[in-house]
Order: structure tokens, then sequence, then C-alpha cells
């Protein structure tokens, strides 16, 4: 659901989360998005940092220069004012996929469970193909960034190429680094080998974490994803795969990023036209 | 000027300073010390930055040894002053024992040990001048889960070498100082951690609140500085409502994801509630009951496998009380002559 005005809940006394709602909504993600910029903009002495999430904006605060009152009472301001927010800065980018791959499989057989692309086609009705299809058919737009570093969450643009998938039973133990992954409506990744419990789709040869930095595009950050980045997955074959990996090793790849803007109301479209299509048959 | 050889390891020795916020959004945790108190005091003793308040502060301040449990064997490369704050963990130099929350000069070929921990978990070692290794976005805290911080971003082991910058005030000024006998924390069996209750304690059943509230708590062998489990009774959720099964998951603990704060306790299927701490995830998807304040997260650090943890609810501003009591504690006022 969504709450008719935001809730701010103390995390303890050094963070308060403004929370939007409690369900999985681009729409929310967009009150969140709206509600950091006007805050980062605002420039509140006292707010340390931010963390953004689908559904809930984290703020970090120091409680010996700004109260926890003054605080909330500047984040409802705040609020207000970027409720009207349609458009938000984002940029687009690539990232190839070899969807079902060896190491995926591996790991999951060596869990005792199916091949999870398999595993996808047969709860989604459709073939592995398709699966494949699907998931890279569409854009995905990172609502969350957090776990570990470069972990992220996105949502599915185009709501008629959503899949489901439920999470592993029993969390794995381990999981190859740089593995893309799906639990519920949501795609995931696992940057660095750890455990885990979403169902695994590919793996990339692209770094999307690099803590010595060697890639100019991770200058500023050693994690490249960030809320608000809309994703496209190419699938790739193993020859590209590794033709791929090698430049990354050689620290040539160049990254596909293009900076962009998204309306919210693009989006609300085609779940319009998405529900009107199903009306109609 | 080298300072210290490892010899040894021990469990887990880490070098930290206060930590690297900022990076919570690309989902990097800001590490630091697991007992802010403790390694504060260590540098103070020495002469070193002891940092400004963890997570909000601006300065991470000089940098020290992390030590859990036991295990951690080095040899002294320089004449310089050391102190050795936190856990007991029956420290020697050269075979004899070591005091406690004092400098102490050492010399060139002086071998320390950390023995085994009679109380407390994590001990820390400062020495005059600061650990130089290369800050990590501004920090020199080691995240080993990031491989980022201290040494190649990992656990010190034999062969590694540890600089020190220059010590910042004379030798024979610092030897010899000691925290006021007052402030000196005792670590026993049995903690009362702080928390404020939220942000989804309503998510849980009113008695389970009362229950997580009243029980006593023994730390799990399966904790770190990530996450510290709580071995007691399962904790019981509030039916939900069909759509957050299908978005968030089907364990009744199951959320759509939001921010874990550090300190964050979540109890992922009502069982074990887990404490994340200084190298925890700031994003997850279960039901957090509450907070541990940020003055008590100490505590938790220095909370050992088996001990019993109660865990008292009081208000943010309680919690901010006990934040600045922390924080002014951490003085030179508090320091005296032996």
């Amino acid at each position: 659901m969504f709450y008719a005005e935001a809730v701010v809940k103390p995390l303890g006394d050094l963070y308060v989360t403004v929370e939007f709602g409690d369900e999985l909504s681009l729409e929310l993600n967009f009150r969140v998005i709206a509600l950091d910029r006007a805050l980062r903009e605002a420039r509140v002495a006292g707010v340390t940092e931010t963390i953004p999430t689908t559904r809930s904006l984290g703020v970090v605060y120091d409680p010996l220069t700004l109260s926890r009152e003054r605080l909330v009472a500047r984040l409802r301001e705040l609020e207000r004012s970027a409720t009207a927010v349609r458009a938000v800065p984002s940029r687009h980018v690539t990232i190839p996929i070899w969807y079902d791959d060896p190491w995926s499989r591996e790991c999951a057989a060596a869990h005792g469970a199916p091949n999870n692309v398999a595993l996808l086609a047969e709860l989604n009705g459709m073939t592995v193909a398709d699966v494949i299809r699907t998931h890279a058919g569409t854009d995905h737009w990172v609502s969350a960034v957090g776990f570990t570093p470069a972990c992220y969450q996105a949502l599915p643009l185009d709501p008629s190429k959503a899949l489901t998938a439920p999470k592993y039973q029993r969390p794995r133990k381990w999981t190859p680094e740089r593995i893309l992954c799906i639990a519920g409506q949501l795609t995931s990744f696992y940057p660095v080998a750890s455990p885990g419990g979403y169902q695994l789709l590919g793996r990339t040869p692209i770094e999307l974490y690099d803590p010595k930095q060697q890639n100019p595009v991770f200058r500023d950050s050693p994690v490249l994803p960030r809320v608000g980045d809309r994703h496209t997955y190419v699938p790739i074959d193993e020859a590209t795969y590794r033709e791929i990996r090698r430049e990354v090793d050689a620290g040539a790849y160049r990254y596909q990023i293009e900076e962009d803007t998204y309306r919210l109301d693009d989006y609300l479209a085609r779940v319009e036209a998405m529900k009107r299509g199903r009306s109609g048959t | 000027m080298n300072v210290l050889e490892v010899l040894a390891g021990g469990v887990s020795s880490t070098v930290q300073d206060v930590g690297r916020p900022g990076y919570l959004a690309t989902g990097m945790p800001a590490s630091g010390p697991a007992d802010r108190f403790a390694l504060g005091i260590a540098n103070l003793l020495v002469g070193n930055d002891p940092g400004e308040r963890y997570l909000v502060g601006r300065r991470p301040g000089d940098a020290g040894i992390e030590v859990l449990l036991s295990g951690l064997r080095v040899r002294v490369l320089a004449d310089t002053v050391i102190a050795i704050t936190g856990a007991d963990l029956a420290p020697t130099v050269d075979d004899r024992p070591l005091p406690v929350w004092r400098a102490i000069a050492v010399s060139a070929g002086a071998v320390l040990v950390f023995h085994q921990a009679r109380a407390g978990a994590r001990a820390y070692l400062a020495v005059a001048g600061g650990i130089d290794v290369p800050t990590f976005a501004g920090s020199r805290a080691t995240n080993v889960r990031a491989f980022v911080g201290g040494v190649d971003g990992r656990a010190l082991k034999a062969g590694d070498v540890l600089r020190a910058f220059p010590p910042k005030r004379g030798l024979a000024e610092l030897g010899g100082r000691r925290l006021r006998r007052a402030l000196v924390p005792v670590y026993g069996d049995r903690w009362t951690v702080r928390v404020v209750l939220g942000p989804q304690d309503d998510l849980f059943l009113p008695e389970s609140v009362q229950t997580f509230l009243a029980y006593d708590w023994r730390l799990s062998p399966t904790s770190d500085r990530m996450g510290c489990r709580y071995v007691g009774p399962t904790l019981e959720f509030k039916p939900r409502p069909a759509y957050l099964v299908e978005q968030a998951g089907s364990d009744p603990s199951n959320i759509v994801d939001d921010t874990i704060p550090v300190g964050g306790i979540q109890v992922p299927g009502g069982v074990e509630p887990i404490v994340l701490h200084v190298d925890g995830p700031s994003l997850g998807g279960y039901a957090k009951i509450a907070t541990v304040i940020s003055a008590d997260l100490g505590k938790v650090g220095q909370t050992r496998p088996g001990h019993v943890t109660r865990f008292q609810a009081v208000s943010t501003g309680e919690a901010v009380d006990a934040l600045r009591e922390l924080e002014d504690s951490i003085s030179e006022a508090n320091l005296e002559k032996a």
C-alpha cells in the first residue's frame, strides 16, 4: 500500500527512515528519489548521508548538532515540495550477460537445486529461450543499492515482461561473483562471492564493483550501480563473454553508459496499456 | 617507520579507525571499531587522534588494531609507546603480563602476545603516531568482505610489517598515562544493551515484543563484525496481506527491503535476532524489531559467544544522551599519570 502521508520512524539515534509505503512500486521509488534530491539540494546541516531504497529513504544525521524534531519537520517540508517530481536524471547502462551460464548451473547443482533458468521457464509457462528473451526484453530500473557493495535491486520497466521466481527455500552457502539473479519480480546481482537465495539467471564478464578503481568508470566510486539507473541486459554467448572478460582484465573495457532522463508517466502509460490489453482480450 | 611485524594474525586482527561513512548508499558499510570507546581511549593514551563520533563525525582519527579473542603475536620493530584497551585478552610483552588501559613504553625486539579472552571479546592496540596504511575513501578501516582498507583489505597475517606515523608527542611524556580507574569498563558475562524499538516492531505479535525485551538471550558463535546472532525463543509475526506475501517473500518476517541501520536487529523467520554491526549491510528484507543505540554498539562488540544479553527499550532522547556521554568520556581530561 501507499501511505496517505509519508511515515517518519527513528532507526536508533543516528538514522530516521522516511517510508512512503510498504510495497514494491516504481511510483514509491520516484518519491524516494525526489525527496533524496530535495534533501541533498537543501544541504541540511547535520544530515551526513542518505540511503534510498525502493520504498523509503534512510537519513543519517548527527543528533548532537541536529535534533530529530527539527530534522523531521524539515523532511516534512521537503517532502511536500518533492511529491510533484515526475522526471529524474537516469543513466542508461548496458550490461552483457551470458544467461544460463555454466557457473550458475554448477552452483545450483552443488546446492541440490534444479537449473534455475529452467525452473523460471516452468514457473512462468515459457521456454528457456523465452525466459532470456523476456528478461532481456525490457529495461530494469535500479530501485535500491545495498546489502553488499554494488548489490542492487531492479524492477522491470515493462510490466508485461515481468517474470516471477521464488527464493531458494534454503539459502545457498555460496554464489560465484558477477551473477545476475531474480526473486519475486526483482532482479539483483552478486558483485562478489557471497551466500544468497535468489534464482541465478546468468553471469556478466564486467565488474560493477572495483575496489581498486582501475577502470576510469570507477574513478569517483568503486560501485557502479546507482538508484535511478536503467539497465539493459544484452544476452551474449561464451565466445563474447570470454572476449569481454579479456578486455576487463586488461583494464580496456569501455562501459556503455548514457546520461538520460526518465519520466514516470512513460512507465504509467505502459502499465495502463497493459491493463487495457488484458481487458480487451 | 616500521613499527610492528606480525608473527601470527590470531583469530582475526584488523586495522581500524573510526570508519568510512558516506558510502552506505553504495552498499559499503562504514566499518570501523566494534567498540568505539576502547579504540578511542587507546588512541588518546598514546597521543593519537581518537577521531569523531561513529558514522556522523568528520574525522576517522588514527588507526589501531582490533584484536578478536586471541592469537595475535607481533614483534616491536622500533622503540615506541603502545596502549591496549578493550577486552582483557591476557596480553604479555616478552612473557610478562601487560597492563591494559594504560600507555606502555616498549623497546625494539619485544614480542607482544594476546593469549586468551578473560573478559570481553575485542582488544584494541594503539601505537604512538597511529598505524600507517593507505586510506581508501578517506579511512584506514578494514572491511574484509569488500576487500578494502587496512592491509590489502584483509585481516593481518604472519609476515605483515606495519608502519606508524611519527608520534605526535614525546614518548617519555606518554609512557605511564592511564584511563581514570572509575571509567575502566567491567566486562562480565551478562550485558544490558539499550535499544530503540522499531521500525517494524508493529509487525511482531505484541507478546513477542515483550519476549524480546524480557528474555536472557545468548550470543551465538555464528557472530562477527557483520552481524551478531542471539539464541532464544522464536518470535511470532502478525498475519500479512497477500500482496506482501507475493512481493516481499513467503516468510512472515519478509518485508520489501528497506534501510538497515548499524545496530538494526533483524529477526529472519522469527528465529535468532541478528544485530547488524559495523560491517553489516545497509539494505535488507527482514523485519527489524529494534535498533541498538549507538552508545551500546561497543557492548555488543565486547560480548562473547555464550554470554547473556538483555535488550532494554529506551527513547531516542535517552539514546542521544548516552551518545553525548560516551563521546564526552573519550577525552584527555579522563587520563591520568600513573
